[in-house]
């Protein structure tokens, strides 16, 4: 219908359709960028770990005034365990999530140089499963029997192992990880036996590729500074946490107890960096959506007072408000058209680009056609209101102004 | 005439205050985002000693698995073993040399029993590291290179400036005695306190970019030998490729990497020099069965360090791209509604041409309406890099306080690029309107 | 004096070329009051726009003052056209944004004159004009006649020798229109030299002498009338 007027009227004041067109180009480039960054970073951020989260904390104790440690740690986990309120307790040599423990190269006994597989080590007791709520998906528990302590200074692991499904998927990709159970491996140079399978249990470092490879050894670590993770019933955890902290420090003066931080704390100091940088995304996707809008406005509000006389003479030769509301609504849907597919080209080049220079995600493919629709609804929504402005013109305008 | 520009300009702004606004927030927020993320990058980037950095040397040898690197594609291990550092710490071949590793200690004054016992982040070192790294000392002085001291027989510490604060008050603490317990082990042992740091926290902290390095400088230091003899515990990273024996002696014989070694080399010959002795060193190991990978040792200075530690991450270089992009949005902005302000203008402009104006006087006055934009955008935008700065500290929480401060430098940097930036987008819209036709203005009545 | 020898300008646009001006040779001497008439699109407004300096001629040469003004940079011609002349448009061309002190400041400032003299002179003018009650108006809370006077006292506030005027009754009525042009021949009686540009022929009539333009080209030359 009428494109063909208001484009020509357009290419004869281009200037200012071509800033909000590139305007417009580069808005989609960020936005569909720091989208799929928001996402992917979120997502990591919220992956679960395969334990119960909820009710868990850990704490360390520091400097145990002791000759032998045993019998302290022993104590503290009996006093622990039997505290009202407290599901189970578990001593640890690291806890999931806190970006610091140890690690073996784990493979397969046969053949000549199997892939090496990097796996978080986890000294535990047969009260792990319980306690961190595992799922065992095949294979047994350890029994208490099989747990025995491991000095400071000891190398080599022993020789019943429960491990995860991702890592048993690695270490035998042709078989389905329930019938790896009894299966022989070597962690490090120590010969091991596959006893059990759980469905999830994350390594300590959340950056790590290879997150979802974990043993856990029937292990308790003979340390002066054991570290606990205490599952409490549900509800309880807020009033067991300082509780458990005064009643450890109570029961032996000389010690310190440091790291008293819930699961849940953890994990938030832990993907700090991952929701920070979504939380910042997420404001500049904002702004410039904002911004963008606005400027759409002010443009087109001054586009507006300067064509009043314009205006009121189509008024006076017979056009109706909607005619001259349809005329704003439809050049600014050309500006905007001509920007998203600029800005299209533009976005899928600037992800290409950080693709390849890190690793970063790929925009969907429905994206692009979304984004694009969401800037030209943008767009209209800004010029809506200088354009309703211009509706009020009246006729007489024509004749009055100068 | 300046004033009369300026006037002109407050009257103009006043008259189409929603369009000011608009334009001062644009420029503000585009700043304010910009200068934010820009400033974190700048933190990250910058070179923590200046002076020095293109003579400091980190020495990497490759003693790693014959079957795969210590990092991919071919990376020697980030760290050297205990028998290299004896090694090269006495056969000192460099102008200067230190080893550096971390450990933790709990901290107590021996004489003062309501003094709360703390766990303090111990830095040992050789007596080089101070003066290699220009380490300002508010009182006494680092141990001096004497090697019977520097392998640990005196007990002696070197407090950090926070640290000095927090156990003494501030007060010059030579002489005064604290101990450093084994948090793992009840144990403790007296040291006398040789020296008090004044303020100094490079960031990020090069002599070390194993772990934290935007936060958590050394509190405590001390001659590098006592980590082990003092039984300390160690707290950076130690990375093995094959299984040691069980004990301290058969970890210190192992491959087990996890001291840093840093060598000052003032020009290209010692660097040579020293290149050629490490190489020469490693080739005598290969015949005691050591060092199975091919000759790969490495210097780097400083600088070359950050970079292949990839202390500036990728995620902050896309965040900077963004920032750009944000910016380079909101400029288009404010040239789209100057350049409509402008031309919305025309006829004053004929009017004025037509009384006597000449082109550069127009510029001029539109150039001090842009300006008077950018100005309040600048102030805009700096209050926002600080709220964005202060916003991001409590995003990220303390360990980033380093990252986040906003230097001097930065503040000039701000208004600058806001005035600039706002200058830059009203240039194109101030020529244009000084390319307007008078006589076409006045002609089309 | 305001000589003009063999002036043409021609418009070139993508389609046709105008010749706005052929030929065009006129003097205009010092305490001359000249009336430029011709139907619409004759080439009185160029005419005028080239005797301002506010336009470029293509060929021909023009004189201001004896000064050749086609070797004049920008800021040369700028400054002539502060000094020395003062335009009067039939829109006014107030400068709404100002009030009425501002816009008769406007060429003063240019001027570069102190800001005490600007003030007597702005005050003056207004006062000789009768507008002293309106200094702090804007140009839109002003009748048109008043608007035209505002514009005829920015004119005169640099006490220019010529004054340019472009149809300066054309939006006004006819009480209006006399009141401004017997302001005109008021200075035109005390030394001004005017150049008044007007298809109205009754208007005309009441300069001492009068200029025929049609198709860019002088027609006819009534002098004597004077
Ligand atoms: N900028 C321009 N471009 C092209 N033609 C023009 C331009 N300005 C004036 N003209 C033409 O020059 C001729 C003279 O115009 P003008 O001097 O304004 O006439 P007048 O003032 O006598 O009505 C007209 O034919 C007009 O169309
Ligand atoms: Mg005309």
């Amino acid at each position: 219908m009428e494109i063909g007027p208001i484009f020509r009227a357009l290419l004869r004041n281009r200037t200012g359709a071509i800033l909000i067109a590139v305007q417009i180009a580069f808005t989609l480039t960020v936005v569909l960028n720091a989208a799929v960054m928001i996402n992917e970073q979120v997502s990591k951020a919220g992956r679960p770990s395969g334990l119960n989260e909820a009710d868990t904390f850990h704490m360390q104790s520091e400097a145990i005034d002791t000759i032998n440690p045993q019998v302290t740690i022993n104590n503290d986990l009996r006093a622990i365990r039997e505290t009202p309120g407290v599901a189970n307790a578990l001593q640890m040599n690291t806890i999931p999530l806190s970006n610091g423990g140890w690690s073996t190269g784990v493979r397969v006994q046969q053949g000549d140089d199997p892939p090496v597989y990097s796996a978080a080590m986890y000294m535990v007791d047969d009260q792990a499963i319980d306690t961190m709520q595992l799922k065992l998906i095949a294979g047994e528990n350890f029994a208490a029997s099989d747990v025995v302590w491991r000095k400071p200074d000891e190398s080599g692991w022993p020789g019943r192992v429960i491990i995860t499904k991702a890592l048993a998927k690695s270490l035998f990709p042709d078989d389905s990880p329930e019938t790896t159970v009894g299966r022989a491996i070597l962690l490090g140079e120590s010969p091991a036996n596959i006893i059990g399978i759980v469905d999830q249990l994350q390594a300590p470092w959340t950056q790590s590729s290879q997150i979802e490879s974990s043993v856990m050894v029937p292990q308790q670590f003979q340390t002066g500074s054991p570290r606990y993770l205490i599952r409490a019933e549900p509800g309880q955890r807020d009033r067991l946490m300082p509780e458990i902290e005064a009643q450890l420090a109570e029961r032996e003066r000389g010690r310190m107890i440091r790291n008293l931080y819930s699961m849940d704390e953890v994990r938030r100091r832990s993907y700090n960096l991952e929701t920070g940088l979504a939380m910042i995304l997420g404001f500049v996707m904002v702004v410039l959506l904002l911004i963008t809008g606005l400027g759409i406005l002010g443009l087109a509000s001054l586009s507006v007072r300067r064509r009043i006389k314009q205006i009121g003479i189509r008024r006076a030769l017979g056009a109706s408000t909607r005619d001259v509301l349809r005329y704003f609504l439809i050049e600014n849907l050309l500006i905007t058209s001509s920007g998203v597919v600029l800005g299209a080209i533009m976005a899928v080049a600037f992800n290409i680009a950080l693709v390849n220079a890190m690793n970063f995600p790929k925009i969907e493919w429905y994206g692009v056609p979304l984004g694009m629709v969401v800037l030209v609804l943008l767009g209209q929504l800004a010029v809506w209101g200088p354009a309703r402005q211009a509706c009020g013109v009246s006729p007489a305008t024509a004749t009055r102004t100068v | 005439m300046i004033f009369y520009y300026l006037r002109l300009a407050a009257i103009s702004l006043r008259r189409n205050w929603g369009q000011t606004t608009l334009m001062i927030l644009a420029i503000g927020l585009g700043i304010g985002v910009c200068m934010s993320i820009v400033t974190i990058n700048y933190l990250m980037a910058k070179d923590p000693i200046p002076d020095k950095s293109s003579q400091l040397y980190y020495v990497q040898l490759d003693n790693w698995d014959p079957n795969r690197p210590a990092e991919s594609p071919n990376e020697p291990p980030d760290q050297i073993t205990w028998m290299d550092h004896q090694a090269l710490m006495s056969a000192a071949k460099a102008f200067r040399q230190t080893g550096n590793a971390s450990a933790t200690a709990i901290i107590r004054k021996p004489d003062d029993d309501n003094f709360r016992p703390f766990l303090a982040r111990i830095r040992g070192n050789h007596a080089d590291f101070f003066p290699m790294f220009d380490v300002p000392f508010l009182y006494g002085t680092g141990w001096t290179s004497d090697a019977h001291r520097d392998w640990g027989a005196d007990q002696v510490v070197v407090l950090s400036r926070e640290t000095n604060d927090r156990l003494f008050g501030g007060e010059d603490s030579v002489g005064r005695e604290i101990t450093l317990g084994n948090p793992t082990e009840f144990s403790s042992n007296l040291f006398r306190v040789i020296g008090v740091l004044d303020e100094w926290r490079p960031v990020p902290r090069f002599y070390d970019l194993t772990s934290n390095y935007f936060s958590d400088p050394a509190e405590i230091f001390i001659p590098f030998g006592l980590i082990l003899s003092q039984g300390l515990s160690r707290s950076g990273n130690t990375n093995c490729w094959k299984p040691t024996g069980d004990g301290l002696r058969a970890f210190l014989g192992s491959e087990c990497v996890w001291i840093q070694y840093w060598t000052e080399l003032r020009n290209h010959q010692e660097k040579a020099d020293y290149m050629a002795y490490l190489d020469q060193y490693v080739t005598e190991q290969k015949e005691g069965g050591r060092f199975p990978r091919p000759l790969n040792n490495r210097l780097s200075n400083v600088n070359e360090w950050l970079d292949h530690e990839n202390v500036v991450q990728p995620e902050a270089k896309m965040l900077l791209a963004v920032a750009v992009m944000f910016l380079v949005v909101c400029l288009l902005n404010t040239i789209g509604l100057l350049l409509s302000k402008f031309l919305g203008k025309s006829s004053e402009i004929g009017v004025r041409r037509a009384l006597g104006a000449s082109r550069g006087s127009l510029m001029y006055q539109y150039l001090v309406e842009t300006a008077m934009i950018g100005f309040g955008g600048g102030l805009l935008g700096l209050l926002l890099t600080w709220l964005g700065l202060e916003s991001m500290l409590a995003i990220f929480g303390s360990d980033a306080s380093n990252l986040m401060r906003l230097d001097l430098n930065m503040v000039v940097a701000a208004v600058a690029l806001a005035i600039a930036s706002a200058i830059g987008a009203g240039l194109y819209p101030t020529w244009r309107a000084c390319r307007i036709d008078p006589a076409a203005q006045l002609k089309s009545q | 004096m305001l000589d003009m020898k063999g002036i043409a300008r021609i418009y070139q646009t993508d389609l046709v070329r105008t010749h706005a001006l052929r030929d065009l040779t006129l003097t205009v001497n010092e305490g001359d009051f000249t009336a430029v008439v011709g139907p619409s699109g004759s080439g009185k407004t160029t005419f005028l726009n080239i005797a301002g300096l506010l336009e470029d001629f293509d060929e021909g040469s023009y004189l201001l003052d004896g000064e050749n003004v086609a070797g004049l940079n920008d800021r040369q011609r700028s400054k002539l056209r502060n000094e020395k002349i003062g335009f009067i448009f039939q829109g006014f061309n107030l400068i709404p944004d100002l009030n009425v002190f501002d816009n008769v400041d406007v060429p003063l400032r240019y001027r570069g004159f102190p800001a005490a003299e600007r003030k007597r002179r702005i005050e003056e003018q207004l006062e000789r004009f009768g507008l002293t009650g309106r200094i702090r108006h804007f140009p839109s809370q002003l009748s048109g006649g008043q608007q035209q006077r505002v514009a005829i006292a920015r004119a005169l506030a640099g006490d220019p020798r010529f004054l340019l005027a472009d149809e300066p009754t054309g939006n006004l009525d006819s009480a209006s229109a006399s009141g401004v042009l017997d302001l005109l021949e008021g200075l035109h009686t005390s030394g001004t030299t005017i150049i008044m540009v007007t298809h109205d022929p009754a208007l005309a009539a009441r300069a001492p002498s009068s200029i025929h333009l049609q198709d860019g080209r002088v027609v006819g030359n009534d002098e004597a009338a004077a």
